[in-house]
This record gives structure tokens, sequence and C-alpha cells, in this order.
């Protein structure tokens, strides 16, 4: 068997349903094969993560008889009447422009008052996408003049931080204190480097070696969560 | 001449006996695994180590030793030899176990073997070896001290802790060295030629008597970038936090 055989084993390897023999196979080859051991660690990940979140995707209970009541209300709604000068086969945008919006007071402000709440979310939303208020890096953002390329390329780098991070947290319990300190202490020295690097890009947004460094300081981090992440 | 009541002499005695079988327990909890493999001169070692110290040196022999000494018996290390030379993973090895404790190494190998080493915390050191490679790498706090080092690919990182580099870069050679938080040190000869991307954006670059005119200084000192010599090795160094300093052997 080939390694791209062995790893088509590895989901039925990790949900614990390949027989016996396979197993004994399989484990002998990602002992002595490091992609392979590379792929179970990852698919390992993913469906970790996934049981991890589970409840968050969780349909809701009696998922058809809610979707046949909702259907009932809809078709049980009188259809409202087209106006009579409207044709029967005009395009959605002409029944648009010729329907009649007589809105009252009340009406008014509550779509003003809607459009100022849809705005705002969106507004904070992409700003929280941008990475501001993110978990890890403090640092102001480097906004005046910084590529658009940049910042994604660093809010990117931020999820995976995330995840990995979220990962981390969950064994960290396991670890011995000392070793507990030791990863704090030494990821401390890490953000310090972030933090210093978007300062410094903050103040000056073209400043090569402050982007250098941004960037390696968070694969560094990736790396350190990475490498712990399985302790 | 204060005569003791006999209560207390069985106390001194019961107190002793304790020490003693505490001295015995703790020489007894490090345990010393010494094992030879066979190995050509051009020979490659590679470890991964979960925490603890890596000391690796040469001796006059086509033999690999390795002295392992653990702090915990649980602990295993399964060395396995490959056709380019001898893979010992703590890190896989103990996957799954809990607070497995230290390993510490003493390594002999030959004088033209390249050696990769890692560990998660603890301190490395490698002397004489000049061979193809030598890789140290702590992924967290630990000093890294290479001596007498001549090879042709030299790689060395922390995250804190102290880097010491003592030997001679080879034309044509990549040398990198990067640190979170600590000193890199590098001690040269007076002829050795390089071209250098030294980086430090809090602390100092000092390039003693490597620096000259023509060495070109970016964003406020904080990257220094210039030839040395012929230029010939490609030197990088990256210090986050901490200093970056230049020695004239």
């Amino acid at each position: 068997m080939n390694c791209e055989s062995y790893q088509s084993l590895l989901s039925d390897f990790i949900e614990g349903s390949l027989p016996p023999h396979d197993c004994e196979r399989l484990e002998a080859h990602l002992a002595s094969c490091g992609d392979c051991g590379e792929a179970r660690n990852d698919l390992s990940a993913i469906i970790d993560f996934c049981r991890e979140h589970h409840g968050e995707y969780e349909a809701v209970p009696n998922e058809q008889a809610m979707w046949r009541r909702i259907t009932n209300i809809i078709e049980s709604e009188p259809r409202a009447p087209l106006p009579a000068n409207v044709p029967s086969a005009a395009g959605w945008w002409f029944r648009l422009m010729n329907r009649s919006w007589q809105l009252s007071f009340p009406q008014l402000a509550g779509s003003l008052a809607a459009i100022i709440l849809v705005v705002s979310l969106i507004t904070v939303g992409g700003m929280r996408r941008l990475g501001f208020g993110g978990a890890v890096v403090q640092g102001p953002f480097p906004a005046i003049g910084s590529s658009a390329s940049m910042r994604d390329r660093i809010r990117q780098q931020q999820q995976v931080i995330d995840y990995w991070n979220q990962r981390v947290e969950l064994n960290k319990a396991r670890w011995n204190p000392q070793m507990r300190e030791t990863f704090d202490r030494n990821m401390t020295v890490i953000d310090a480097a972030v933090n210093d690097s978007l300062q410094h890009l903050n103040e000056n947004p073209h400043d090569g070696v402050s982007e250098d460094i941004l960037y390696a300081a968070m694969n560094d981090k990736v790396e350190l969560l990475k490498e712990f992440s399985n302790l | 001449m204060i005569k003791r009541p006999p209560t207390n002499r069985l106390k001194d005695v019961a107190f002793g006996s304790f020490l003693i079988l505490m001295i015995a327990v703790a020489a007894s909890a490090q345990q010393k695994v010494s094992r030879k493999f066979p190995a050509g001169k051009n020979v490659r070692l590679e470890l991964k180590n979960l925490a603890g110290t890596i000391e690796v040196e040469t001796w006059p022999r086509d033999e690999i030793r390795i002295t392992a000494f653990m702090e915990s018996p649980a602990i295993q290390f399964n060395p396995r030899t490959t056709e380019s030379g001898l893979v010992i993973d703590v890190v896989g090895d103990n996957r799954g176990r809990e607070n497995v404790g230290d390993v510490n190494f003493k390594i002999q190998v030959p004088a033209r073997s390249s050696v990769d080493l890692e560990t998660r915390s603890g301190q490395i050191s490698v002397s004489n070896i000049q061979g193809e490679l030598v890789r140290a790498h702590v992924w967290t706090s630990g000093n890294i001290t290479l001596s007498g080092v001549n090879a042709t690919r030299v790689f060395a990182s922390n995250t804190t802790g102290d880097i010491f580099f003592d030997g001679e870069f080879s034309r044509g050679g990549t040398y990198e060295f990067k640190s979170g938080q600590g000193t890199i040190t590098l001690r040269l000869p007076t002829n050795c030629g390089f071209h250098l991307v030294a980086t430090a954006p809090v602390k100092k670059i000092s390039l003693g008597q490597f620096w000259h005119k023509d060495m070109k200084e970016i964003s406020q000192g904080r990257r220094i970038i210039g030839d040395v010599g012929d230029g010939n090795a490609s030197v990088t160094v990256t210090n986050y936090q901490g200093d970056i300093k230049f020695l004239r052997r």
C-alpha cells in the first residue's frame, strides 16, 4: 500500500471503525512516515474542532414540522392584488418603481431606525473582521496608508492563530505548571514583538522592517501554537 | 556534657534514615541509558526532545554514542537507524503521555556529522561539528551554544535565551540565527567573509570591528545590511527584543 491508500483509511482510523488488522498496518506506517503522520494530525484536528463546536450547528428539534408550519402560514396569507395599471408580465424593477410608497410617520421612523441599525452593524462587523478588538493583536492596527493586502494577510494570520490558540487552551489544563508558565512567558515575548511592530507600522505604515518582523513573529506564534497543541 | 533524652535520639535516627532514603530516591529517579550505534563519517543525527538539555560533541570514532539521563522511568524513546543516520523522536514516542519529565542527552558523534536538534525547552550545546548541517531549535526557553562549528549550513533559533556562535563561515554557506528575547553573539575569525542582514527592532546591533562605512542602516539602524570581506556566505540574524553582537576572534 502506498501513502495515498493509507491516508484514505485515516478517517475510519480516527473514528475507531477500522478493522484491527488494518489498524495495525496503518499504525506501523504512521510510525515511520512523517507525511502521513502529519495528515493524521491535521485530520484529527479538524474532527476535534467539529466535535467541540457540534452544539453550535445543531438543527432545531423537529425541523420538518417547523418548515411545514412556516409553509402553511405563507400559503394561508391572502395574496396582495397587483395594481391595475401594472401588467402581469412586468419585471420586478417595473413593479418596484410603480408601487405607491405611502408611509405613516411611525413607519418612516421605524424604517430609518432599521437602516441606521443595519449600517452600524455592518461597520462594527467590518472593523472586527479587520482585526480591531482581536484577542491577540492588541496594538493599534496599521491604518493610514497600509495596503489592503497587508490587512488581509494579518487578518488571515490572526484567524489561524485564533484556531490554534483555541486548541492549545483545551489541552493546557493537562500540562504541568512549569510547562504552562514557560509557554505563557514565551508567548508574551512573541506578542510583544507583534504589538511593537504594529505600533511602529501605525506611526510609519511603510516601515519594511516592522512589516517583516510582524509577519515573522505571527508565523512563529502559529508554529509555537501548533507544536504545543499536541502536547 | 549534655545528655540527650532517648526520644530525641530516636528522632535523629528517624530523620537521618529519612534523609538517606530521600537521597537514594533522588539518585535513582534520574535513570541513565547509554547506547552506541555504528555510523559512517557523514552521518546525520536527528533528535526531537520534549524538555531537557542536549549536548553534542565529537569524538574520533565512526559511531554515535547516546547517553540519556531520564527524570522519569515512564518516558520512552526508541532510536531508529535510517539510511542517512539516526533518528530519536522523544516527542513522537511519548505522545499522549502526561508529565513525562525531562530527558538530558549527552551525545558523541563523528566530526563530519550533521546534527538536527530540537527541544521544547532546555539548553542545546554543540561543539566542533564540521559536517554539512547544524540546526538547533528551542521552541521556548533555553540557551544555544555552538562552539568550534564549521558547517555549511547553520540554523539556531529560540524564543527566550541567548544564542552564542563561535565558529567559521564556509564560502557559499547559509547561516541563520533568530531569537525572541536574549542576546545573539557571533564570534568570528578576522578573515571571514559574508553578506549580512541583521535585524534588531528594539535593541542594539553592534558589529564591532566588522562595521565599515559601506554598511547600510535601514529604519534608524534597526536593520543593517552589508558585505564583510568577500561576502560569500549568507548570514541572517534576527532578534525581536534583544541585542545582536559581533566579536572578532
